[in-house]
């Protein structure tokens, strides 16, 4: 049995980007959160984002449902929002859903962050 | 969507082995549902895959439950599973008050974001043998059905 891990978000910035590191589990009580803070920065003006969801144990389409506006949000301003995911399960979430074709997806935040 | 599958409760008893959980219908209280889908699945010996697979599916079928809600209530779920690794599951939005008005069998609307929904379809589709959801006389229901999947060596 997988133990609850609570939800966090740590923001950081690299190289003036700004790194949302996500720890624990993204569902329907916990993604109104990330939403809220990805809104911010997109009405910030902020033109790149990473979400480091590589401490994330699990997610859910409400959680991905929120990833998916907010990129859309950003690339309309011409901005992106770019995944960091290592964990298999949620990579295979992103293939099945198709939405690996949607998102820039890296294995490492420096990556995303320079690529 | 599906067409229904024979509810739990319906079929035989013989080989059957089955778990009730009651939780309120509360966003906050949805780990719990995820906890138990984990336990049953193993306890069904489905592969370490099908457990997390399970635990995400349940996830979106209450997510589904939580939609149609317009007030407090429980979410109950039925899991049942056989010998030969079929589990499935039945989960039942209780009111507790009045239910609201009946859907006459049709799926019922979530009211949740359509991206959100549209993904959940996607991923149970991908995610389990079979899945739908009805309203009757106003109980939303939602269910299930995964079959194990045998290890090739």
């Amino acid at each position: 049995m997988t133990p609850e891990a609570p939800f966090e978000v740590a923001e950081s910035e690299q190289r003036g980007v700004p790194v949302l590191g996500v720890r624990g589990e993204i569902d329907v009580a916990t993604s109104p959160e990330l939403g809220d803070l990805l809104t911010g920065l997109i009405t910030a003006g902020t033109e790149l984002v990473i979400v480091d969801l590589t401490e994330v144990t699990f997610i859910d389409s409400t959680g991905l449902g929120v990833l998916v506006g907010a990129v859309g949000d950003m690339r309309a301003r011409g901005g992106d929002l770019r995944l960091v995911v290592t964990q298999p399960q949620i990579i295979k979430l992103l293939e099945l859903t198709g939405l690996d074709e949607v998102f820039t997806v890296m294995s490492d935040a420096s990556d995303a962050v320079r690529s | 969507m599906t067409s229904p599958m024979s509810v739990p409760g319906s079929v035989g008893a013989h080989g059957l082995s089955r778990v009730e959980l009651s939780l309120p219908a509360d966003p906050q209280m949805l780990f719990l549902a995820r906890m138990a889908a984990a336990a049953v699945a193993t306890r069904a010996e489905l592969s370490y895959e099908q457990v997390e697979d399970l635990r995400l599916a349940i996830d979106e079928l209450c997510v589904a439950l939580l939609d149609s809600r317009s007030g407090a209530g429980q979410i109950a779920l039925l899991f049942q599973w056989d010998a030969e690794g079929t589990l499935d599951v039945v989960g039942t939005l209780v009111p507790d008050g009045d239910p609201s008005p009946s859907t006459n069998g049709k799926a019922p609307e979530r009211t949740g974001p359509p991206l959100s929904y549209e993904l959940s379809q996607r991923i149970l589709d991908a995610l389990v043998d079979d899945h739908g959801a009805d309203a009757i006389g106003g109980v939303h229901r939602a269910w299930l059905r995964m079959r194990r999947q045998e290890l090739s060596v």
